[in-house]
């Protein structure tokens, strides 16, 4: 593929016309359309700041490999195409960058996640519910699954798992190029985002069932978003520990109120109303009695204290460490950390004050 | 008559000679030329917890810097001659600079604070053109102490690395 037409898919993909990447670039509307036509070649410079305003590496245009464009799958996507592709841009410039980072040091293999066997017709709550329950046995360790999720999700799956404040709750993609990846909603809460990640590792494991090679649609259907939501569901609130947590706190009569419940559902890191969905499974309550309950969860919030929602951090751990470590080590210049990190260029010199001191033999300490 | 001819490549050590004072001076002992994407990098310093904007081409305009702009084809058939490794580790800048620097038989010296570019030097078989800040600045008779990037031991260490892997058949195709 030459080099106008990833320009041109590029653009596209980002949203934006020849006028206001002019706008932008200072490169004129016809000299951008004839680089896309393969009328004339960029100068090199200029590659660089389209590349830049666009969110793609420059690697990406000097490629000669087969182009494949990466399905993004929404959840609750915003209605303005605009800020879909705007989103998709950086989320994707994120994984880009994170992917380099793990071929700069040598660490971009990692187990695969495990893809969920069958056919999109026949797959039910039911099959659902057991992939969670046997993910959960398999992966998390602990009776609160949202508590070692997100971590096993990235040290062994390598999964690139980004906070950003976009409008919409999630996006799961699995890329060829960079792997699996989710882009949670930064002003979501902590509950929500539980919920959410757990949603979205139902369609990275089951992307091959659902998902038809090529094909670039990026919505699931009602079905398949009600299957994630039994899958989260069971992820994150396990049968056995659940049930032990409800039948301590039950009275004599047998029951229990919804302030503990309330308290039950914060200590696993989802919403009383999770919680209270998870119940028919559990205990056979007829749905009708749930939606009552609901009600009442929904007075009993305005009641209630605000959970505290710790605020998540933008760039994942591993991102920033293989980032501070690609630098140390003299792989990643520090303009680019920076850029990578969001930091000035005088912020991120101070990663590298000591690197003299660090790299001496007398600080390093002998293990065997 | 200036003393030396320099390629300066990284926005790194642009950056250091503004903070450190030192950049009219410096560009007026020697030719300094530069990748018109590493002028686009080096846009700010910080003086005294100050950021201060770096606008390079106001001295390509008054002649007292050289920006030159590369064509995309001869990046690319450079890029192409490197491995995955060596070609996620250059940055746009030096992808620019370097490509420059290889299709040129003048006898160009690269100052740069970035390891990836030693590497390259090295496995290239073209060390000897590469120049640390503190190097540089010493020929020009602007000694000063600097960090650990813009020392001689950092270029040698990388540069080291490059020749290594151009020994044992690593980094070019």
């Amino acid at each position: 593929m030459q080099v106008g037409d990833r320009l041109r898919i590029a653009r596209n993909a980002i949203g934006y016309t020849l006028e206001k990447v002019a706008a932008e670039t200072e490169i004129g509307p016809s000299s951008l359309s004839e680089f896309e036509n393969d009328k004339r070649e960029p100068r090199f410079s200029q590659l660089s700041r389209l590349a830049e305003l666009y969110r793609r590496s420059v690697d990406f245009f000097l490629s000669d490999d087969p182009l494949i464009e990466d399905v993004m799958l929404w959840r609750d996507a915003p209605v303005e195409e605009e800020q879909i592709k705007r989103t998709e841009a950086e989320f994707r410039q994120l994984c880009e960058q994170y992917h380099k980072l793990e071929l700069l040091m040598g660490e971009s293999k990692a187990v695969s996640l495990p893809q969920a066997q069958g056919s999109r017709e026949a797959f039910s709550v039911k099959e659902a519910s057991r992939l969670a329950e046997n993910f959960q046995e398999q992966f998390l360790r602990g009776e609160i699954p949202s508590t070692s999720i997100r971590h096993v999700l990235e040290e062994k799956f390598h999964v690139k798992i980004f906070h950003l404040p976009i409008a919409g709750s999630a996006i799961s993609t699995l890329s060829p190029e960079f792997g699996p990846a989710i882009l949670l909603n930064f002003q979501s809460k902590l509950w929500r985002r539980n919920f959410d990640l757990a949603h979205e590792v139902f369609h990275l494991l089951t992307w091959n069932i659902f998902r038809d090679p090529g094909c670039q649609i990026a919505s699931a259907s009602e079905h398949e978003e009600k299957l994630a939501n039994a899958f989260a569901s069971r992820l994150l609130l396990p049968t056995d520990a659940v049930r032990d947590r409800i039948e301590d706190r039950v009275d004599d009569r047998g029951q229990i109120s919804l302030e503990a419940l309330d308290e039950i559902a914060r200590e696993f890191g989802v919403s009383l109303d999770a919680l209270l969905w998870r119940l028919p499974y559990l205990y056979n309550i007829p749905a009708e009695s749930i939606r009552s309950y609901l009600d009442k969860a929904g007075h009993m919030r305005l009641i209630r204290p605000a959970r505290q929602s710790d605020e998540p951090d933008r760039l994942p751990e591993r991102y920033c460490g293989l980032a501070i470590r690609a630098l140390r080590e003299g792989r990643l210049s520090l303009t680019q950390f920076a850029k990578y990190m969001g930091l000035s260029y005088k912020k991120a010199e101070e990663y590298l004050a000591d690197e003299g001191e660090l790299t001496d033999e007398e600080v390093s300490i002998p293990i065997a | 008559m200036k003393k030396s001819q320099f390629l300066l490549l990284d926005a790194g050590p642009i950056i250091e000679l503004f903070e450190l004072g030192l950049w009219d001076d410096f560009i007026g002992k020697c030719d300094v030329t530069l990748c018109r994407t590493v002028a686009c990098e080096a846009k700010w310093a910080s003086q005294e917890d100050q950021d201060i904007c770096i606008d390079l081409e106001t001295y390509e305009r008054a002649n007292r810097i050289r920006i030159l702009d590369v064509e995309l084809s001869v990046v690319k058939a450079f890029y192409e001659r490197f491995d995955l490794s060596y070609r996620t580790e250059l940055h746009p800048g030096e992808k620019e600079t370097l490509a420059f620097l290889h299709g040129s038989s003048e006898p160009w010296l690269l100052c740069t604070a970035d390891a990836a570019v030693f590497k390259t030097l090295g496995v290239l078989g073209r060390s000897a053109q590469g120049i640390s800040l503190q190097e540089a600045l010493a020929q020009l008779g602007l000694g000063r102490n600097l960090g650990w990037k813009y020392s001689e031991r950092f270029r040698q260490m990388y540069t080291a690395l490059g020749q290594t892997d151009s020994i044992q058949g690593r980094g070019l195709h």
